[in-house]
């Protein structure tokens, strides 16, 4: 009678480990999905970088359980529709770390070839314009990169003299293709205290990576 | 040379007699395991260190392993002995009594080996599901069920339980039953530290379990740095949970090697040794002398995650390559401890159900000790393609392939030992000629593998990855398997249903081999290791692969009921002798005493003596003392 | 050996021969990768195909003496006799272990014969010949086409130092060329696997790890990463390699230099220490 129990009691613990384990397994970020865009052609996406997540701006995450993680807000699973033209916004809030590879600076892959830019100059006065690449990879915060659609984007980080709150928002287009589920991810090391700069958040999706479902 | 045998009457195991603070049984263990961890965790950030708070972490685990081990009683004798306290011997291996003892210390061999077999299943238990969640993963190359984060998590945590598993699921379970048995003696030469490297297991499950709450880890088993600095305090469980399997590994090696020694009964000789205990003593030695080489690794990847050491950071002056080549060093003969108690148990089985001598004994105990001799010199071959030195390929291409000279020495025996047979087609000989079978295809698919320009392509694939799955899974498994059926009676009192283990043999042989041929055509087209979406044209190839693989589980799941069945509700006792075979262990009743011969027994002949013109003569004397004269 | 020894010794033998016979005719029809896109991928293929070859008499013998011995060699339903009492036969388990151990030697000396031809490693430095070296890979070092892989987390890029030092996305090759290609990585370890150049060199950092390619035909080959390096290991593939004409080799990168990306580049260096190795810090 005693070993039913105890062969019950295993039976019991065993299957709750195992929806522990499945459970965590089996969690994934929230989708976003590409709104049509304004001026009708297209989609368009709207997203925030920042420094850490518990200094979001526009797509507050105050649940988030690392809150001093660098991120992509509000996640990183976007849908998009195939043969389309997806404009991006990206609003960027971290200040620099640096390229470790500067060819990563040149956008490449997005419409035209450049991107437009508002950023704040060495002495905090707002400016914009269209690049094709940054001047100084030293100054990349983190890029936007779709590798299997060829799409490499640095994101300029905000200048130490520029106000407190300040971001740069930068905007470029780009082409899908066929339907499939496209990985994209930052090359900038940001993830911080981590060997190489690339643990932590670099790793973990919802926050430096992510997928761009094309359907 | 055998010293003679513990004692005639009465364990002769001493044991401390005061009356600890706390009554000290696994509760308790759990209990202080918790408080230990907080402690550990507490003290571990005090310090302060830039470590992600890997520190505490670390020195949790440490100090709830500890915890736990002092909670069940390992501490009483140490402690006694260094105060001086009164001790006595032990007039019975328990202080607990039925069930109970089965959850607590226990210095009953018996005891132990029983306690390892069901932690094994546990664990391979869970090590299936990761697989199947794996599986199930594969089914698209679009990464939609699972995340690639999680997904690497997955493929860590069931690769490391399945190397948890491997390493002590014959010895354990087994070699500790069985072999003091097979030498004739009443106990294994350190019976405490035989239940401490059992209970080293469980925390060490518990540790690998509770990595997905700090994120998991991404690095597989081989744990590479720099990959595994960068990961988070999910890598953590991986450097303690692999620590304490390893020190399990070293202890009952240690263990075993002076069991089988020193306390071998009178006339049994090395040559007249079941070629089950040449299996475990081998292994013993690649445990014994291996597995230090991986907790000294371990230290120096947890001092870089905690003190910021450099020992495997290049631009501070440290190598990848340190990591590679020591966990290598372990790590092949690590895969050789899986797989020589598989060939000892496959060498034992086969003559009791030929009914025939086993052929060529001596050359199968050169072959088992060729195979523990080359595997130290075979490591690089895992690091053909990583940038050492050309010279050194040649050298390590040829170590790799001389160690098919002895393994094949395993078919050879086997095969001498069919000929000219009456082979009986029990459930165990059928497992154990699906292992050959297995092993035959895993051997050759490391031939493939040992060729350094072939494994130019082959190195990192799928390829690989099918080449271990044969050998450790059609290998080992169906040895361990075959050892269940074999000696469940023996173990349990119950015999499992014959009926059942027939259709689990061809369940999980054909499935087994569905599911993992279509593996090497896999790695052979591309696709490496350790990934979660790959080519689409080989999306109908893992569909397949995985459809295979449910079946291959739920057969283990079928395994399971017939276990937890013939264990628990079927009444019938097992007879003596079902196998009727020659060995010891089944000359003795069932269920088997607490005490395992009342007189240390004489062996006169070694126990594969079938066909013996003179007709069925004992191998041992297991009589009553001769009256004085 | 009594004559039931013999009988089924040689019925065994036999039916050996026979299956083995029509079991190497099929092996030799099997199509291997990775296939003859460069002299490394030829190679390797005939190799497989050899081992395949050697492979599939023994695979036959042994599935076909366990059929055998299980048909054969079985007890009589009911009884519990005993087989003969063979113990062992010396002279079988000489010849046994010595063919073993000759068909591991060809082996081994296909093997190292093999890898005089193909791809050969060396670290640290790359000026140094590769060990064993033979003319069909060129006499040095200097006469070839350099290209370095830098390997990073998760994305192959590569730069052409004979060229200024120019960096593309894409690993395009010129055909009829020997190439050498130095394998390095800014992060962890990764490696550089082109398939159908059967071409594979581990990426470690701080390490130059060089490989060596004679390409023979034109078309294009997908490159992956073949070391678990990250959540994007199994992503880290390429599908734009190419191995071009000698002409649209000259077209492209000229074009590349044209480009004025080399002005943002550091100098070519045969490794690069990632820095800073903590963000932060």
């Amino acid at each position: 009678m005693r070993l039913v129990v105890l062969v019950v009691a295993v039976g019991i613990l065993s299957a709750l480990v195992t929806i522990f384990v499945v459970g965590f397994m089996l969690h994934r970020p929230p989708m976003l999905n590409a709104v049509a865009n304004s001026n009708g052609e297209g989609v368009k996406i709207h997203l925030e970088v920042v420094g850490s997540v518990n200094s979001a701006i526009e797509f507050p995450r105050p649940t988030d359980p690392h809150p001093t993680w660098v991120s992509y807000l509000p996640t990183t699973i976007l849908k998009v529709p195939a043969n389309s033209l997806v404009t991006m916004q990206i609003d960027q809030e971290d200040t620099p770390s640096g390229l470790r590879n500067p060819f990563w600076a040149q956008a490449q892959g997005i419409v035209g070839g450049t991107f437009h830019m508002t950023y704040f100059d060495n002495s905090g006065n707002p400016q914009s314009g269209d690049f094709s690449s940054l001047d100084d990879p030293a100054n990349a915060a983190h890029t936007f990169a779709i590798p299997d659609l060829g799409v490499f984007v640095p994101l300029e980080g905000v200048n130490a003299a520029a106000p407190a709150g300040s971001m740069n928002v930068i905007t470029f287009s780009f082409m899908t293709g066929k339907a499939g589920t496209y990985h994209w991810q930052c090359f900038v090391p940001c993830g911080s205290g981590t060997i190489y700069g690339n643990g932590g958040p670099m790793q973990t999706t919802g926050y430096m990576a992510g997928f761009l479902v094309v359907q | 040379m055998a010293i003679a045998a513990i004692g005639n009457g009465g364990p002769s195991i001493q044991t401390s007699e005061r009356q600890m603070v706390l009554p000290t049984n696994l509760l308790t263990g759990i209990v202080l395991a918790a408080i230990g961890y907080w402690a550990g965790v507490q003290l571990g950030n005090s310090f302060g260190f830039n470590d992600g708070l890997n520190t505490g972490v670390l020195l949790g685990y440490m100090f709830a392993t500890i915890m736990f081990l002092v909670g069940l009683g390992f501490a009483n004798y140490p402690l006694a002995r260094l105060f001086g306290w009164p001790v006595a011997p032990q007039s019975s291996y328990d202080e607990h009594r039925g069930a109970w003892r089965y959850l607590n210390l226990s210095l009953d061999h018996k005891v132990i080996g029983i306690q390892y077999l069901v932690a094994m299943l546990m664990a391979m238990l869970f090590g299936g599901i990761g697989a199947m969640l794996i599986r199930t993963s594969l089914l698209s190359p679009d990464q939609a069920l699972v995340s690639p984060d999680n997904y690497l998590t997955l493929v860590s945590m069931h690769s490391v339980m399945m190397i948890f598993v491997a390493s002590a699921a014959i010895v354990g379970p087994f070699g500790n039953f069985f072999v003091p048995y097979m030498i004739g003696t009443n106990r294994m030469a350190f019976p405490r530290i035989e239940a401490l490297s059992f209970w080293l297991v469980p925390p060490a499950i518990v540790i690998l379990l509770a990595s997905p709450l700090f994120g998991g880890f991404p690095t597989g088993w081989t744990g590479y740095a720099p990959l595994s600095e960068q990961a988070g305090q999910g890598f953590d469980s991986y450097i303690v949970g692999f620590t304490l399997i390893g020190l399990a590994i070293c202890l009952s090696g240690v263990n075993m090697l002076t069991t089988v020694i020193c306390l071998r009964a009178p006339g049994m000789t090395w040559t007249r040794l079941p070629i089950f205990v040449w299996g475990v003593f081998s292994t013993s030695i690649l445990g014994a002398f291996a597995a230090p080489v991986l907790a000294s690794a371990l230290s120096m990847q947890a001092l870089d995650r905690t003190i910021n050491t450099s020992f495997f950071i290049s631009s501070n002056g440290g190598s990848n390559y340190l990591w590679e080549n020591l966990f290598w060093f372990f790590g092949h003969p690590e895969v050789y401890i899986f797989i020589l108690p598989a060939f000892g148990i496959v060498m034992e089985l086969i003559p009791h159900f030929a009914r025939k001598p086993l052929w060529g004994y001596r050359t199968a105990v050169v072959g088992l000790l060729g195979v523990t001799l080359l595997s130290w010199f075979v490591w690089q071959h895992h690091l053909f393609v990583s940038g050492i030195a050309p010279a050194l390929r040649p050298f390590y291409m040829l170590s790799t392939e001389m160690i098919s000279i002895p393994t094949g020495i395993v078919f050879l025996v086997a095969f001498g030992t069919l000929w000219r047979a009456r082979i009986s087609m029990t459930v165990p000989m059928l497992f154990c000629l699906g292992f050959l079978f297995n092993f035959l295809i895993g051997g050759l698919s490391g031939v493939f593998l040992s060729d350094t320009p072939s494994d130019v392509t082959l190195h990192g694939s799928y390829f690989s990855m099918a080449h271990f799955h044969y050998t450790i899974v059609g290998g080992e498994i169906f040895a361990i398997v075959a050892a269940i059926y074999y000696w469940f009676p023996k173990m349990t009192g119950r015999m499992l249903n014959m009926t059942m283990g027939k259709i689990h043999f061809w369940w999980m042989m054909i499935a087994f081999n569905l599911a993992f041929m279509p593996l090497f055509a896999a790695g052979i087209l591309d696709m490496p290791r350790r990934v979660s979406t790959y080519l689409p044209s080989l999306q109908g190839l893992n569909d397949w692969v995985s459809i295979w693989a449910y079946v291959l589980f739920s057969s283990m799941i079928f395994l399971a009921i017939n276990v937890i069945w013939s264990w628990f509700f079927n009444p019938k006792l097992a007879p003596a002798d079902p196998w009727h075979a020659r060995s010891i262990e089944w000359q003795l009743p069932t269920p088997l005493p607490e005490r395992n011969f009342a007189r240390i027994p004489t062996f006169t002949r070694a126990p594969y003596d079938y066909g013996d013109p003179q007709g069925a003569r004992p191998s041992v004397d297991l009589g009553p003392e001769p009256a004085p004269a | 050996m009594s004559r039931t020894d013999r009988t089924h010794a040689l019925r065994l033998l036999v039916a050996w021969a026979v299956l083995s016979v029509i079991g190497v005719v099929i092996a030799m029809q099997v199509h291997l990768p990775p296939g003859n896109q460069s002299q490394q991928s030829t190679d390797t293929t005939s190799l497989l195909q050899l081992m395949l070859i050697i492979s599939t008499p023994v695979f036959i013998g042994v599935v076909l003496f366990i059929l055998y011995s299980a048909f054969a060699f079985r007890q009589k339903a009911g009884a519990l006799e005993d087989g003969p009492a063979y113990h062992g036969n010396f002279r079988l388990q000489v010849a046994w272990v010595a063919i073993t151990a000759v068909i591991v030697f060809i082996l081994a000396g296909l093997g190292i014969s093999g890898l005089a031809a193909t791809s050969s490693g060396t670290n640290f430095t790359s000026s140094t010949q590769p060990a064993l070296a033979t003319a069909s890979v060129g006499t040095s070092t200097a006469d070839r086409l350099q290209v370095q892989v830098i390997a990073q987390q998760w994305y192959f890029t590569y730069r052409y130092p004979g060229y200024g030092g120019v960096e593309s996305l894409h690993l395009i090759l010129p055909v009829d060329s020997n190439v050498v290609i130095h394998v390095t990585s800014t992060d962890i370890i990764h490696s550089f696997w082109a398939y159908q150049l059967g071409v594979k060199a581990d990426a470690n950092p701080g390490v130059d790890n060089l490989a060596y390619v004679t390409t023979l035909q034109t078309g294009s080959f997908t490159v992956r990463c073949a070391e678990l390096c990250g959540i994007w290991h199994g992503n880290m593939v390429d599908t734009g390699g190419a191995v071009v004409s000698q002409a649209d080799f000259a077209t492209w990168i000229a074009g590349l230099q044209k480009a004025g990306a080399t002005q943002v580049l550091p100098p070519y260096q045969p490794f690069y220490f990632p820095s800073p190795r903590v963000k932060g810090t």
